[in-house]
């Protein structure tokens, strides 16, 4: 599965409940209130265990959280691949 | 994951109980009862390095490790009588770990050198009046953007080290109109700043030498310069201090809860009832029972959550759990230990009362115990 699938379950199913919206690619995710400030906690536990990556300082920007695409992204670049892989 | 300590952290916790014993030796119960706080003794525990433990040397630090910190820290626990004092230190040693963490290379040679050598007091400021469990939802100071920096308006609650503060980590709204995860940035705010000021310390049941008080801003004009971390992460660092808080302040109450539990067995050998030594009933044992069952559990969920922060790894949950465990665990330990010394127990005198009054606030602050039940959940996905 490609890692923005892998991240888009992981979303729908444990930070919304598996009650939201089909999640685009490029939903604003911190504005539309789907990830909150706690739900980051949940998602950064997730993202670090499961691609193996350790997203610290200047890395933990809002911006970075803000979208599918960003979080694929920032995970995808940290491990060394391009954001289609 | 083996929780078996080096040669060198267990030297570093003898000798800073034998510091503690020896050194810190300020008349508590009566700064106690004036809520003062003991400055020499602050300078001692400066003096003795401990604020610096976890910083890089280049900053005045010792180097030293998360874990190293945490076995430090529950060793002052145990062996300073003044709760109040080592919960200072502890607030000194996170504001420095958000430094550490987020500020700029300008901010740590700035900050981070007098923040070591105890010449600064420092706090951070998060609740507010009307918003405390919910400080992030609920949060009303602002801190708008003007040309050359922000200008901090509204109030902070309950700021440990806030009255003697010369440094204060603020919390404060810069994009209110956004979510929260993104709306709120971190300020780094000094004492003589025009529109800044530290309000007298509120009288409380216990930790009454730490100054706890309220922060008021008022036009208070910042430069840019004083921004922790980026414009909008101030949420991001709020969570990412609180793992280290709920892995520091736990072990201070985790040190407390072994002297209490020490107290209680010399107390339940010594005093005899009805022709045997209390501790032979099991009514009295059971309750030493629980204390030490408290410490030994504490203690493994407290050196789990500081070895992964240790190596590098997130501990949300683990910290969430060593704060709810232990903080309820002291508690329950302070006043089974006023029980099992009977009307003594209830007496200044024996300094138990003191010890129980203190861990009130430990499932209090650092988010309540109930915060905790509610994070813990939300983190098994429920
Ligand atoms: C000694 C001490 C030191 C402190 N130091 C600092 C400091 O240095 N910096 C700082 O910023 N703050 C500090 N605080 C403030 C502390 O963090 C807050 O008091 C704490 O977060 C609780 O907020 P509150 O007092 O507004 O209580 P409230 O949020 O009003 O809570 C009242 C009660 O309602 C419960 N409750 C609230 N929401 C929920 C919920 N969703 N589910 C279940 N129960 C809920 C709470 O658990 C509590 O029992 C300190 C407090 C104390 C006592």
């Amino acid at each position: 599965m490609r890692t923005i699938d892998n991240i888009r379950q992981f979303i729908t199913s444990e930070i919304c409940g598996g009650h939201c919206e089909p999640i685009t690619d490029t939903d604003l995710l911190i504005d539309q209130g789907i990830i909150d400030s706690m739900g980051i906690i949940v998602l950064l536990g997730f993202l670090e265990e499961k691609f193996a990556v350790r997203i610290e300082g200047d890395e933990l920007l809002p911006e970075n959280f803000a979208t599918l695409a960003a979080i694929s992204t920032l995970v995808d670049k940290k491990n060394g691949m391009n954001a289609e892989g | 994951m083996e929780f078996v300590l080096s040669e060198e952290q267990i030297d570093l916790r003898d000798a800073v109980i034998r510091f503690a014993r020896q050194e810190i030796d300020h008349d508590l119960p009566s700064y106690d009862k004036e809520g003062s706080f003991p400055f020499e003794s602050w300078r001692k525990c400066a003096d003795m390095q401990i604020m610096a433990l976890p910083f890089a040397e280049e900053y005045g630090g010792c180097g030293s490790d998360f874990l190293t910190t945490v076995v430090v820290l529950q060793a002052l626990g145990y062996s300073c009588r003044d709760a109040g004092l080592v919960h200072a230190i502890a607030t000194q040693i996170l504001c420095g770990l958000q430094i550490h963490l987020f500020g700029t290379p300008e901010q740590k040679q700035r900050f981070l050198p007098a923040l070591c050598r105890g010449e600064k007091i420092f706090a951070q400021a998060i609740t507010e009046p009307g918003a405390g469990s919910d400080a992030i939802g609920a949060m009303r100071t602002r801190a708008e953007q003007t040309e050359d920096g922000y200008v901090l308006n509204g109030s902070k609650m309950f700021i440990s080290n806030g009255p003697i503060a010369d440094v204060v980590i603020v919390f404060a709204l810069t994009d209110p109109e956004s979510s929260r995860l993104s709306g709120i940035s971190c300020f780094m705010v000094e004492k003589e700043t025009a529109g800044f000021e530290r309000c007298r310390s509120i009288e409380k049941m216990g930790l009454c030498t730490l100054q706890n008080g309220e922060l008021v801003f008022d036009d208070c004009h910042v430069p840019k310069a004083t921004l922790l971390g980026r414009e909008g992460q101030g949420a991001i660092i709020f969570n990412e201090s609180m793992e280290w808080e709920r892995s520091l302040l736990p072990a201070a109450h985790l040190g407390t809860l072994e002297r209490v539990l020490e107290t209680s067995i010399a107390y339940a050998k010594k005093r005899s009832a009805f022709g045997q030594p209390i501790g032979k009933y099991q009514a009295v044992a059971n309750k030493i029972v629980d204390m030490k069952v408290a410490f030994e559990l504490g203690r493994l969920i407290l050196y789990k959550a500081a070895t992964l922060k240790t190596q590098g790894k997130r501990a949300a949950m683990e910290a969430s759990i060593a704060k709810l465990f232990i903080s309820e665990g002291l508690k329950q330990s302070c006043l089974d230990a006023v029980q099992v010394h009977g009307g003594y127990g209830f007496t200044k005198e024996y300094e138990i009362e003191r010890d129980l009054r203190d861990s009130v606030a430990a499932t209090i602050y650092s988010g309540t115990s109930e915060m905790q039940q509610a994070i813990i959940s939300r983190l098994m996905g429920l």
